[in-house]
């Protein structure tokens, strides 16, 4: 089991905050280095960062969301970063402006091929959705964790909508279990 | 399916009736009222009873279907009913009144030009009597559609039934806000055609629906599970009848092709491709096989399947026969 627990790789975590001010962002995107600003096709500037590797979206609102990045770790790192980069140019942000982790998307390996045709039936038809011609992954929603795992014919997961790290080893674990309990698994 | 569905219709329908508050219970499950067993139709003696408890629920139902084999003219009076049995095809179950056009009376004598108009309007009011709420006419304008790409794909009349019955159990569920008519009358229809086994591909279906591919399956995965709808993946096999004989192929090169599929699942590779690939590249290996050769593109025109895709699955058919042998 441990060794199916090594396959989880963190993908890609979405973080958000709200600096509590409304922000003129014309004048933002020309006073931030590096920053996009595009009101015709986003509304939002777009500030990346190199390390940690990650992109912050900033609203007129004051709501950041930061995404891209690789760690929980990481994306506070950046929202640091990026809160350090608006106080030098004389925005007064708090010292520390809550964040919120919204989304982890972690991929993992079952380390054999399924029948996704046997799985959709197994599982119970009206907690999946298999649709090949539409999406060749079977979608499965669980309850608790509250996260949704893809399944692939080639025995690779992906676990998204998890709002911590150990939701994703908690999701695999079941998922393997369910596929064990039903026989379907080698 | 189409069957038991009309019934618990129409007593949910009474339940309603008598008191509007009351939310819509699920339709396809009546539970007892004495002990909340399942309650199944027992056709022979008309009774509707409890599986557990053995309470008759309803007694002296009233059976909708057909009666019309008579074998001589007293049985045939004695059996002559008034009307068609009901059906859900239609928005009111084909139980109202209809207004003939021809003007004429009982006899087939022409009426009177005083007699004609005043049957223009009783038409008139009829037509508008006969839909009277906005979820009426929302229903006769879905089933109209149903009905016409039904009739495009040449879909049986079960299935026009079974798709007939999933939009009105989308309209009672309050579905049908923030989406089209014809998007949920093309997913209600697919989704049916599907459940009894005759799938059509998202292609063929969109090609003769009125709204967008995208909006189609997005409206498809949505009833399906709001309505919970159990579809099971198509079976590659259920589409190779249908491409073999659009392309004019004898009964071996269908043989060959559910061989081929058959194959291929207990190879297990099959998981993840599409029904409809998989089919037309059966299709195609087996007519190599069986020397009745038609090319790719033949294939690809009559299946809306990419020729790539045809040679990709081709190569894993082939590689999963081999591997079976």
């Amino acid at each position: 089991m441990s060794s199916l627990a090594d396959t989880i790789h963190i993908e890609n975590v979405v973080a958000s905050s709200d600096l509590g001010q409304e922000l003129a962002l014309d004048q933002l995107a020309t006073d931030l280095d590096g920053a996009e600003y595009n009101p015709e096709d986003f509304p939002g500037v777009v500030y990346r960062l190199q390390e940690p590797k990650s992109a912050t979206l900033i609203f007129r609102s004051g709501k950041v969301v930061c995404t891209g990045a690789k760690s929980v770790d990481a994306v506070h790192d950046a929202l640091e970063i990026v809160f350090d980069d608006l106080r030098e140019l004389g925005i007064d942000v708090d010292s520390t402006p809550p964040v919120k982790v919204q989304n982890i998307v972690s991929s993992a390996s079952l380390e054999q091929s399924l029948n996704l045709n046997a799985i959709a039936i197994g599982l119970g038809l009206e907690q999946i959705e298999y649709e090949p011609e539409q999406f060749p992954g079977l979608v499965y929603r669980l309850d608790d964790p509250d996260v949704v795992v893809l399944l692939f014919g080639s025995g690779k997961l992906v676990i998204t909508g998890a709002a911590e790290s150990a939701d994703a080893q908690h999701a695999l674990a079941h998922v393997n279990d369910r596929l064990t309990e039903l026989g379907l698994l080698e | 399916m189409s069957d038991s569905t009309i019934r618990t219709y129409s007593s949910d329908q009474r339940q309603t009736d008598n008191d509007e508050t009351v939310s819509t219970p699920d339709e396809d499950v009546l539970t007892c009222p004495e002990c909340g067993g399942q309650v199944i139709d027992d056709e022979e003696h008309g009774e509707s009873v409890c599986v557990d408890c053995g309470l008759v629920v309803e007694e002296n139902g009233i059976d909708r279907g057909p009666e019309w084999r008579a074998f001589n003219s007293t049985e045939k009076d004695e059996k002559s009913r008034v009307g068609a049995p009901t059906t859900n095809m239609m928005h009111d179950k084909g139980l109202s009144t209809n207004i003939g056009w021809q003007d004429k009376d009982a006899y087939g004598n022409s009426l009177s030009s005083n007699q004609r108009q005043k049957m223009q309007r009783l038409r008139k009011w009829n037509e508008r009597f006969r839909t009277r709420n906005s979820k009426e006419r929302n229903l006769k304008q879905a089933l109209g559609e149903i009905e016409r790409m039904a009739s495009a794909l040449g879909l049986p009349k079960e299935v026009r039934e079974t798709a007939s019955v999933i939009y009105r159990r989308a309209l009672s569920e309050d579905l049908l806000p923030g989406r089209s008519i014809e998007g949920v009358a093309t997913a209600a229809l697919y989704a049916s055609a599907r459940q009894l086994s005759t799938p059509r591909s998202i292609d063929e279906v969109a090609n003769v629906s009125r709204i967008d591919e995208m909006e189609f399956k997005r409206t498809y995965r949505y009833i399906v599970r709001e309505l919970s709808l159990e579809v099971a993946p198509a079976d590659p096999a259920q589409y190779v009848p249908r491409f073999a004989s659009d392309l004019d192929l004898p009964d071996e090169v269908e043989r060959r092709s559910r061989e081929l599929i058959s194959n291929a699942q207990a190879d297990g590779v099959t998981s993840g491709k599409s029904p409809v690939g998989l089919a037309a590249a059966a299709i195609y290996a087996s007519s190599l096989l069986t020397n009745h050769k038609v090319t790719q593109s033949e294939v690809s025109e009559v299946t809306d399947v990419s020729e790539v895709t045809i040679r990709n699955r081709y190569q894993e058919l082939l590689e999963a026969t081999e591997a079976a042998a």
